[in-house]
């Protein structure tokens, strides 16, 4: 089945994760709905997103819908379910899925690290050039000239001695 | 200083004395990319040896420079730049040095100054290159100066382990810096210096402590020509 997935959105009450898609029959767009079970304010948005993804049933329609974004939904309605008004969730998941770039990253513990790790991840595969890609080249070089009239990256000028 | 060379069954580096072997190292903090870097440069021809008992990642490559084949090993941190220090077997015998910063986090480059002076404790002499890496997260980076590498006479270079770009030239680049280094070598002083440690130890009586870092420093003359 060619299945071309347009929107993903979720529905809180009853719970359910809905795919607006478009089938063979280009220009008509259906909708699926597919019912959230047995998921709390304590459930695990990744594994959530696993299992759906991976359901037999919902598989097919849902290889245009990463990961991440069925996380995200699940999220929302996590936050839903704790009682969090949006932009609460909306802040957490900012939080969850953004990377601090005051923090310190030595201190964290492997399974923090790790976390942080997949969420850079997220930009690398983005910007990723694949060896399969047909356009890849293995040794890309651009020069960029350090010459004396760039303006400083601004990390340097704390103090006089300092870099 | 000397435990290193008191372990010699498990990390063997006295094959990097050999004319044909070079050993490369790569310092900079969690997450700047330093690993990304390796397996782009590598591609599939990447093998690495995890040596979890010192928190090492050992990347073998075999090179060309000016005709000759070069066994290069890299060695890439697994963990132990948590502490922003390494073992002194990590630099012990390093013919160059891969220093890489996050341009998207200015701790990871505030941080090169500690990972300049602890190489610089055990390696005084050997080509250290600085890596400004995600260029491709802000392109606008490339058009700024950083004064880190000027300020030490470093070659700064502006790659992308995501996209590409200048991964290659780097580390063809930092072979050939190792292997001029071993060529007109400080490893001679290096020898030097370590009978020196040795004969000082030797002289003292036990109990005594043992001679620390600035004393090592202390005795460092110029480097022969
Ligand atoms: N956008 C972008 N992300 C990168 C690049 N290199 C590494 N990363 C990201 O940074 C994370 C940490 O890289 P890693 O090689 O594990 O860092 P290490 O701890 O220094 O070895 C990876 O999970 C990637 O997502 C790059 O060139 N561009
Ligand atoms: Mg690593």
């Amino acid at each position: 089945m060619t299945c071309t997935a347009k929107k993903c959105g979720i529905r809180f009450r009853p719970p359910a994760i809905i795919l607006i898609y478009e089938n063979e029959m280009k220009g008509k767009n259906r909708q699926r709905i597919m019912p959230v079970r047995n998921f709390s304010k304590f459930s695990d948005c990744n594994r959530a997103a696993e299992q759906l993804k991976n359901n037999p049933r919902h598989k097919s329609y849902l290889e245009q819908v990463s990961l991440r974004q069925l996380e995200r939904l699940f999220s929302f309605l996590r936050g839903y379910l704790s009682g969090q008004s949006l932009a609460e969730t909306m802040e957490q998941i900012r939080r969850e899925t953004t990377i601090d770039p005051e923090e310190d990253l030595n201190k964290l513990d492997d399974k923090e690290l790790a976390k942080r790790k997949s969420i850079m991840d997220e930009l690398f595969e983005k910007n990723q050039k694949k060896k399969d890609d047909p356009n890849f080249v293995y040794d890309i070089e651009v020069e960029f000239p350090q010459d004396e009239q760039l303006q400083s990256c601004g990390w340097d000028t704390e103090s006089a001695d300092e870099f | 200083m000397a435990e290193d060379r008191a372990r010699p069954g498990e990390l063997d580096q006295t094959k990097y004395d050999a004319d044909d072997s070079v050993k490369i190292i790569c310092l900079g903090d969690s997450a700047v990319g330093k690993s990304k870097l390796m397996e782009r440069f590598l591609m599939d021809g990447f093998r690495p040896q995890q040596l979890s008992t010192y928190a090492l990642t050992l990347y073998k490559h075999m090179a060309t420079v000016d005709g000759k084949t070069v066994l290069v090993d890299f060695w890439d941190t697994a963990g132990q730049e948590r502490f922003q220090s390494m073992h002194a077997s990590y630099y012990h015998k390093a013919h160059a040095c891969i220093m890489v910063f996050d341009v998207q986090r200015k701790v990871t480059y505030k941080n090169l100054h500690t990972w300049y002076t602890e190489l610089r404790e055990f390696r005084p002499e050997i080509p250290c290159i600085v890596v400004a890496n995600k260029i491709d997260a802000d392109i606008k980076v490339t058009q700024k100066s950083f004064n880190f590498a000027r300020k030490f006479s470093l070659p700064l270079y502006f790659v992308s382990a995501a996209d590409g770009t200048n991964v290659v030239k780097l580390f063809n680049d930092a072979i050939r810096l190792a292997v001029s280094y071993k060529q007109n070598s400080q490893d001679f002083m290096d020898e030097v210096l370590q009978e020196l440690e040795n004969f000082d130890l030797e002289q003292k009586a036990a109990g005594d402590p043992a001679p620390d870092r600035e004393q090592r420093g202390a005795v460092e003359g110029p480097a022969p020509s």
